[in-house]
């Protein structure tokens, strides 16, 4: 079923059941966001995707990532009070998340340069804005390790019961989609330590380089059904091996 | 629709200049940072004519280990270009440039992302400033 309405008083289509960011994006309208991820189930957490909404009468602000699309409305990515939204609600964000560039420059775009709010009184996980992004790639992922710990302003983002998990492959997706790049993840010769835990790396044949951890190699071969020599090498040796192989048939 | 050109390499008269890899590094990052190329030279020993070199670039399998491997789907074929590319579904788990066979995807820690050879869209940058014909577009 196809759905149309207008954005900016431009026709659009979309399938039902989009969600409007997407189709705006599509369209190459600029909406901001911060905890949208293509691949990911949407959940409005960022709230800086706001617009104006007209269908039916009604005239609202809502979050673009997670609104179903509806025929004949009409959709206003950057009217006066979408901006006003938009600033307040970056500013709120800026007070948790200081140490971000990406929220900052962001910010700064809508005239925010400071922040009149104070940083949570206890925040394990400096410049987290709680968006949930981690946790959502982790469900995706099939391991479910991350997840909310706690309530009201001790809510924070952990390790299920706050406990080392057996879930959690130390694969650093989270560390990866976080907005902020506020999760930790070092590499030692002793493994991967995330979310204090230290998961044992798998290395190299060739050199001893890491190549990922131990947990996140079985969970592929077991998932995946590609041969096991496949997850031995670093991509320097595999490459260093492809070029002797391929000068042997051109030479 | 048709493909375009595909990227021949032809190793014999590659010098080992790099010049594909800063054309390559300044396409797809700013400053041209050389570990976010895409191609990379490996010498391949001396032969009669000289010091031999390779050019290492995706070869874009036809059934890719890294497809396969990928839990979101996020590496996707350009059906025009028959580059497969890494799309914004990219979670940054990592797996696709662990099981590459050839060693030809590179993770970028920092980025969060794969760093693969795109072909450009069609037109690979690297066979534009190749001053030895080693990579041209067919």
């Amino acid at each position: 079923m196809e759905r149309r309405f207008k954005i900016n008083d431009i026709d659009v289509k979309a399938r039902a059941g989009e969600h409007l960011l997407d189709v705006a994006r599509r369209y190459g309208f600029e909406i901001p966001s911060l905890c949208h991820h293509e691949a990911l189930p949407p959940i409005g957490a960022c709230r800086i995707c706001l617009v104006e909404v007209a269908w039916g009468g009604r005239r609202e602000l809502c979050t673009s990532c997670n609104f179903e699309v509806i025929e004949g409305m009409q959709v206003t990515t950057d009217t006066p009070a979408v901006q006003h939204h938009r600033a307040m609600n970056l500013e709120l964000l800026l007070a948790r998340a200081p140490g971000s560039a990406r929220l900052r420059e962001l910010a700064a775009q809508y005239g925010v340069r400071r922040t009149r709010f104070g940083p949570p009184a206890t925040s394990p996980l400096p410049n987290c804005i709680l968006c949930e992004l981690c946790v959502r790639a982790c469900e995706q992922l099939g391991n479910h390790a991350l997840t909310m710990v706690g309530r009201g302003d001790k809510k924070r983002i952990g390790l299920a019961f706050n406990s080392p998990s057996e879930q959690c492959t130390g694969c650093a997706s989270c560390a990866s989609v976080c907005p902020t790049e506020c999760i930790p993840v070092k590499d030692t010769a002793a493994g991967r330590t995330i979310w204090g835990q230290t998961h044992p790396l798998v290395l190299c044949k060739v050199c001893g380089a890491p190549v990922m951890t131990e947990r996140q190699r079985a969970k592929a071969i077991a998932k995946k059904g590609l041969p096991e020599e496949y997850y031995d090498f670093c991509e320097s040796c595999k490459q260093s091996t492809a070029s002797k192989r391929f000068a042997s048939i051109v030479w | 629709m048709a493909r375009r050109g595909r990227l021949v390499i032809k190793p014999d008269r590659c010098t080992g200049c790099r010049t594909c890899e800063l054309a390559c590094a300044f396409v797809h990052s700013t400053g041209g940072l050389l570990g976010l190329s895409r191609i990379r030279i490996r010498e391949a020993g001396a032969g009669p004519e000289g010091d031999r070199h390779l050019q290492m670039t995706c070869l874009q399998c036809i059934e890719a280990a890294c497809v396969k491997v990928c839990p979101v789907d996020a590496l996707v074929r350009n059906e025009d270009t028959g580059a497969i590319e890494v799309s914004e579904r990219c979670i940054g788990c990592g797996l696709c440039a662990v099981v590459c066979p050839f060693g030809h995807m590179h993770f970028d820690r920092m980025l969060g992302r794969p760093i693969k050879c795109d072909l450009c869209g069609g037109a690979p940058t690297c066979a534009a400033f190749c001053p030895h014909g080693a990579l041209e577009v067919r």
